[in-house]
């Protein structure tokens, strides 16, 4: 089962990539299309986002306070604003999740 | 690309492609490696997690698609889920569509595989702003190429060196906080703000939801608010037309 939803999911997303060029849509997509479109990535990562950083994966409660994720993934965001870098943000966010669990 | 003559050869617009996405694979192969972690993590088979990386080839749908999988969601919502995740590369069909409708079929289908997030930003750009050469769709060739072999071997080496790493590491961590590098930058307008913060407060409040549903209902609610609040303050400022620049 599990191959068979990957080979679907894998046409799937191909056929994203490939539809346009096919030359069946002669016309581009619609505007309104490509205004929501260009929402997917903002909320399909915000998603994924907040989850891993506010769940205790343990008791699959909101954590706040105490929550060394949550401070990690602050300065991350921080440094993400500051330097529009990829290495720089993970790195950051890496080293404080360290220092958090670590020391104290 | 400056110093560009006017007809280039086609190996040198793949060059010119491996090498615009060089500097990209530094965010990719760690992302790689990790998906190579979290594949087994969620009790994919190594084949699987392997396989995973040529078959789906984008990084945020394989880890959605992992960690469905290893929740036991049915079949159907992890499709849905996926395929939701993968939705925006319509819009890079779309605007590689004018450079390279003219290609032979083979031609297109080859370039649709390699139409990653890291391929497409460098070679829409070349497309754009370069001279336009016969060859150049080549130069998509080279940036998709480098893309997916980056991709394969840092998923195997992260498959072949996961068991290796203690969980104390947190190294699965890594991938929200490549997410984080891409969402934050990109949040220019008062629209895309919504669309964030909807989605933040659906994943957190749609928790309890059978099927981790929280994922395919916050993008589509994120989705749906950003949509609106667009539509919403172009309508209500005509003049305000002109695009941000990044």
């Amino acid at each position: 089962m599990i191959w068979l939803v990957m080979v679907m999911t894998g046409i799937f997303t191909f056929g994203t990539r490939f539809v346009m060029l096919t030359g069946w849509v002669a016309r581009g997509l619609p505007k309104w299309l490509i205004d929501a479109l260009g929402f997917v990535p903002i909320a399909v990562l915000t998603a994924i986002i907040v989850p891993a950083v506010l769940i205790d994966p343990a008791t699959e409660q909101i954590i706040v306070t105490h929550n060394a994720r949550l401070y990690a993934a602050i300065i991350a965001t921080i440094v993400a604003l500051l330097t529009r870098n990829v290495i720089a943000t993970i790195s950051s966010g890496l080293a404080t999740l360290w220092v958090l669990q670590w020391w104290l | 690309m400056t110093d560009a003559p006017a007809q280039r050869t086609a190996t040198a617009e793949f060059w010119l492609g491996v090498r615009h996405e060089l500097p990209l694979q530094l965010g990719v192969i760690p992302f790689g490696l990790v998906f190579g972690i979290l594949g087994l993590a969620s009790g994919l088979t190594s084949l699987q997690t392997i396989l995973l990386s040529s078959i789906l080839f984008g990084g945020a749908s394989q880890v959605v698609f992992a960690q469905l999988w290893a929740a036991g969601v049915p079949p159907l919502i992890v499709g849905g889920s996926v395929s939701v995740v993968n939705l925006r590369h319509v819009l890079y069909s779309a605007s590689m569509a004018q450079y390279l409708a003219h290609l032979p079929l083979r031609w297109r289908i080859l370039l649709g595989y390699l139409l990653t997030d890291e391929a497409y930003a460098v070679s829409i750009k070349r497309f754009q702003d370069g001279p336009k050469t016969r060859y150049q769709h080549y130069h998509l060739l080279g940036s998709g190429m480098t893309l997916w072999v980056a991709w394969q071997i840092s998923t195997l080496v992260g498959v072949i060196a996961g068991t290796t790493i203690p969980e104390s590491w947190s190294l699965s961590f890594a991938i929200p906080l490549t997410f984080i590098a891409l969402v934050a930058p990109s949040i220019r307008r008062r629209a895309d703000l919504v669309a964030c913060v909807v989605a933040a407060v659906l994943s957190l409040i749609c928790q309890p939801l059978p099927w981790k549903s929280w994922i395919i209902i916050s993008a589509l609610g994120g989705i749906a608010a950003g949509w609106m609040t667009h539509y919403h303050t172009s309508k209500n400022t005509p003049t305000d037309k002109n695009p941000r620049p990044r």
